[in-house]
């Protein structure tokens, strides 16, 4: 290499390596509490810090917005200890994985603290016996009907097939019941316990009773009843079997009674639906169980190694946990708070309130251990949803399949016993 | 003047190229990623060599993509294939050594109780961070270090509005913007009683802990020094408890478990069942869509290569599904096919759920799948037609063959010998087309309550993502990893005996 090439490579790595370190990016600054959220969530914490950002003295709260939900999820699958947030917002379907895998950090509250919230959120948010965030907002669906077709609510689900069957020509109906939020495994649950199926059977003291499963052929006999079409053995469509056209087939009038996330309730009130909240009753009265679970803000092992741990606690007490955090936050994002100060608060609205009196009256907790277990040969969501496509859509035998099914539950609630 | 404009061009775009891969480098040593650092530091290196100096004129040529061939193509193949050996799954994700700092800090459990106190956090007269604790239910204050607890008489303290004691003699508290700068008073385990001690919690609280996992680098034995149970590395990841080597801790590591994911592969009924299902369809459709494109493909090609009016837009028109977007058009005919809204029920007046019954959902895929592909060998065709001299046909039409005679003995084996490598491309390129099943089916249906875990229309690739992604609860990478490397070999043999067999490769050598 020529002399004059040299000094021009070597001129040129000089330059280049001072303006790469001109522009590299700054580390998070020391005193900074890295918080990650999804699309609907990030903006409103992001408010929520722009107006008041002293949540924990000495500290600064930087929010990190991804684009979904299933991105957020992503990004925490591949976060590690130099790029991982030291706090995320999310469901309570993370704790499992989560923790198993050495992404979360246990979190301990004083008795005050725990006072705000039900055995069953800390149970939601726990593994192997240790906490790892605080319940910030319930997630529930709760049933509503339409007032310009039904003009009183439902007692038991007969009624409700009643009516469908009844009126289906006169008013056009579509189907008499769908389900807009969560799907049909998670907010269909609601269906399933109503007519007697539950993935797992809580002992009076609200522990899971390992050595019980639902009765088969109690459900079977209940969906030929109500869901199945004696001469086409297929859904006599009253229980929607998928809920791609749900939202418009409600607004339209051409649905009667729909499950509704406790997210969307401002979109039917801003339609001028009336939030009649309830539970989805059951073939006997009483009502069919729903996932009363709730979405935590988490402490992530991350935060140690960025040296803000103790930061990070702090902001989950001082902001997620706490009721004037919750009552501001919830006040943006518009469901109802975990935190039971906050839920009595008078800046609560009615239809936030309305979703935790039908979680108090018919929630169960969302136990991932049991849910996200495939023992059996599959989870409770595929399998769940399996089950509606089998017996509405390709008319298999309700109760054929309902045996399938509790066989499937009981065998995942057995794996699990020991995580419970 | 034009060397001098190339001459700045050139210095420009390669300092440009090295600040950023500078950059890189400095990004990755920082992150402890020390093979990704060296090489970008040695591509920077080689690009300003070779491209300063004449070391060597074809290299300026091959660099690039040489550089661009290790990067994308050797390193994820050899980074896939030796996770392939690993047991790399949900809760064996982190090395050894920070697995096991986050078992014992998990062995750190609260009292019985889970007594927590309020507190202060600041300095003793000795220099050493001291915390100032409150015990307001039995109405008593302390201060604690690492090494001692002293008493602090009521009368002493100075309280806030909470009666959380603030001040005492022999301490002084420190400001939470201070602390906030420098965790280190956090790490400390503070005096309580026995062998319990106070860990710091929040800015104003803590709780009372005691470590019941210690662990001993010489033996390698993790002890619960409370039940006395021990706990050792059971070579697969986890510590695992003597005696009871089912009772692991969380979280594992990633460890090496040499070909086990591949035996699974046969041994493990629950991945062997759905995986012989697999790749019979993937096989099976890999094979038919090659077929079905390619016979309509050159159909057309035929029709159209004798002249007729309209010629022009015939071919602009047949061209139109592959200059659109593939996504959108999948997302377009999984919208048709949808039960409730889909434009095929509409017109039927059906309410058909096609996507639910195996057999259609196997038709519909590898309809779309000809759809989309068919315009891709009606182009090469039609190319490949026009290449074959008209001369052959027609001596052959003068010797009494017929139109049909003159295909088959004629046109197609020519062709054949030209597309030979283009066809086994597209097997190839089929075999691994993810796209079109995770779009239009998502690899379903699965019938679930039988047992089935693999969807009817699941192919190789898209089995292995669901292994590796699909699921938040559960991931297995070292699993999914094993079924690639797999799948690259066939892929790779079947690509090869194909070629060698089609003597394309002879033109090289």
């Amino acid at each position: 290499m020529k002399k004059k090439n040299l000094g021009l490579v070597g001129t040129l790595i000089a330059a280049a390596l001072a303006v790469s370190t001109l522009v590299a990016p700054s580390a998070s600054a020391a005193n900074e509490i890295v918080v990650w959220a999804d699309e609907t969530r990030g903006p409103h914490l992001a408010k929520l810090i722009a107006a008041k950002g002293d949540w924990v003295p000495g500290f600064t709260v930087k929010i990190v917005t991804f684009s979904s939900y299933a991105a957020l999820g992503d990004a925490l699958d591949k976060a590690t200890g130099t790029s991982g947030p030291d706090i995320f917002v999310g469901g309570n379907d993370w704790v499992v994985a989560s923790a198993k895998s050495g992404k979360l950090a246990p979190v301990t509250l004083t008795a005050s603290q725990k006072a705000q919230f039900t055995p069953g959120q800390l149970y939601d948010l726990s593994y192997g016996g240790k906490l790892y965030g605080v319940p910030l907002d319930i997630n529930n669906v709760g049933m509503i009907y339409n007032t310009a077709l039904v003009k009183s609510a439902p007692k038991t689900f007969g009624d409700m097939v009643d009516f469908y069957q009844a009126n289906k020509t006169k008013l056009n109906l579509k189907n008499g019941l769908c389900v807009t939020g969560g799907g049909m495994s998670w907010g269909g649950l609601s269906v399933f316990s109503a007519l007697g199926a539950d993935p797992y059977v809580l002992t009076s003291r609200g522990k899971v009773d390992v050595n019980k499963g639902f009765n088969p052929t109690t459900f079977g006999a209940n969906m030929k009843k109500y869901l199945i079409d004696p001469s086409t053995h297929k859904s006599n469509g009253f229980w929607a079997s998928s809920n791609t056209t749900c939202n418009d087939d409600f607004y339209a009038g051409k649905v009667p009674y729909s499950i509704i996330g406790n997210w969307e309730w401002a979109t039917y009130v801003a339609k001028g639906f009336a939030m009649n909240l309830q539970p989805v009753p059951g073939v006997n009265g009483g009502y069919g169980h729903m996932f009363g679970s709730v979405s935590g803000a988490f402490l992530t092992s991350y935060a140690d190694k960025h040296g803000v741990a103790v930061g990070a606690k702090s902001l989950l007490v001082n902001l997620f946990a706490s009721t004037p955090g919750q009552v501001a936050y919830e006040a943006i994002e518009g469901r109802p708070p975990a935190a039971k100060g906050a839920q009595a608060d008078a800046g609560v609205s009615e239809a936030q309130k309305g979703f935790g009196a039908a979680a108090s009256l018919a929630g169960i907790p969302q136990i991932g251990a049991i849910l996200d277990n495939k023992a059996g040969g599959s989870n409770y969501w595929d399998s769940s949803g399996d089950y509606w496509t089998q017996t509405l859509i390709n008319g298999k035998d309700a109760t054929t399949e309902a045996r399938k099914l509790a066989k499937i539950w009981r065998a995942n609630v057995s794996a699990a016993a020991s995580l419970l | 003047m034009r060397g001098k404009f190339a001459l700045v061009t050139k210095i420009i775009f390669l300092g440009i190229t090295t600040a950023i891969l500078a950059l890189l480098t400095e990004s990755a040593f920082a992150q402890k990623q020390y093979v990704i650092g060296s090489f970008i530091l040695i591509a920077a290196l080689a690009l300003n060599l070779v491209y300063f100096t004449s070391i060597s004129v074809p290299f300026k040529f091959f660099l690039p993509g040489i550089l661009f061939f290790i990067a994308f193509v050797i390193a994820p193949i050899f980074f896939t294939a030796q996770m392939s050996g690993y047991k790399y799954q949900t809760g064996n994700y982190l090395d050894k050594k920070a697995a096991l700092e986050q078992v014992i800090n998990l062995g750190a459990q609260p009292d019985s109780q889970g007594t927590t106190f309020d507190l202060t956090a600041g300095k003793n007269s000795a220099n050493e961070y001291a915390i100032l604790v409150s015990d307001i239910t039995n109405d008593k204050y302390f201060i604690s270090t690492q090494n001692k607890r002293v008493e602090v008489p009521k009368a002493l303290a100075k309280f806030d509005a909470n009666g959380v004691a603030i001040e005492a003699p022999d301490f002084k508290a420190i400001s939470a913007n201070v602390l906030a700068t420098n965790d280190a008073y956090s790490k400390i385990h503070y005096m309580y009683e026995g062998k319990y001690y106070i860990a710091v919690q929040t800015q104003n609280s803590g709780g009372v802990f005691r470590q019941e996992l210690s662990y001993s680098a010489d033996t390698g034995v993790l002890t619960n020094t409370v039940t006395g149970a021990t706990y050792v590395d059971n070579h697969r990841g986890n510590f695992a408890k003597v005696g009871t080597p089912s009772e692991i801790l969380s979280p594992g590591w990633r460890a090496p478990v040499w070909f086990e994911n591949y035996s699974r592969l046969v041994t493990d009924k629950k991945v062997r069942t759905p995986l012989v299902r697999v790749f019979i369809w993937t096989f099976s459709f890999a094979l038919l869509s090659v077929l079905t494109t390619f016979a309509l493909g050159l159909l057309l090609a035929i029709a159209l290569n004798r002249k007729m009016r309209g010629r022009r837009v015939y071919r602009s028109i047949l061209i139109l599904p592959y200059a659109m977007p593939s996504v959108m058009s999948i997302l377009i005919w999984a919208g048709m096919f949808d039960s409730d809204f889909g434009a095929v029920n509409s017109i039927l007046h059906s309410h058909f759920h096609w996507f639910q019954n195996p057999s259609l959902a196997r038709g519909i895929v590898l309809l779309v799948n000809l759809w989309l592909g068919f315009p891709y060998f009606y182009l090469i065709c039609s190319g490949s037609l026009q290449a074959i001299p008209a001369e052959l046909s027609e001596a052959a039409a003068i010797d009494g063959a017929n139109p049909r005679q003159v295909f088959r003995k004629i046109t197609l084996p020519l062709l054949l010998q030209i597309l030979s490598p283009l066809l086994i491309a597209s097997f190839a390129f089929n075999f691994n087309n993810f796209n079109i099943i995770y779009l239009l089916t998502g690899g379903g249906p699965t019938q679930t309550l039988n047992g089935e875990i693999a969807g009817a229309t699941d192919i190789l690739i898209s089995y292995t993502y669901k292994i590796a992604f699909g699921s938040q609860s559960f991931q297995d990478f070292g699993l999914a990893s094993a079924i690639s490397v797999i799948i690259f070999l066939l892929v790779a043999s079947i690509s090869m005996y194909g070629l060698r067999r089609s003597k394309v490769m002879e033109t090289f050598e």
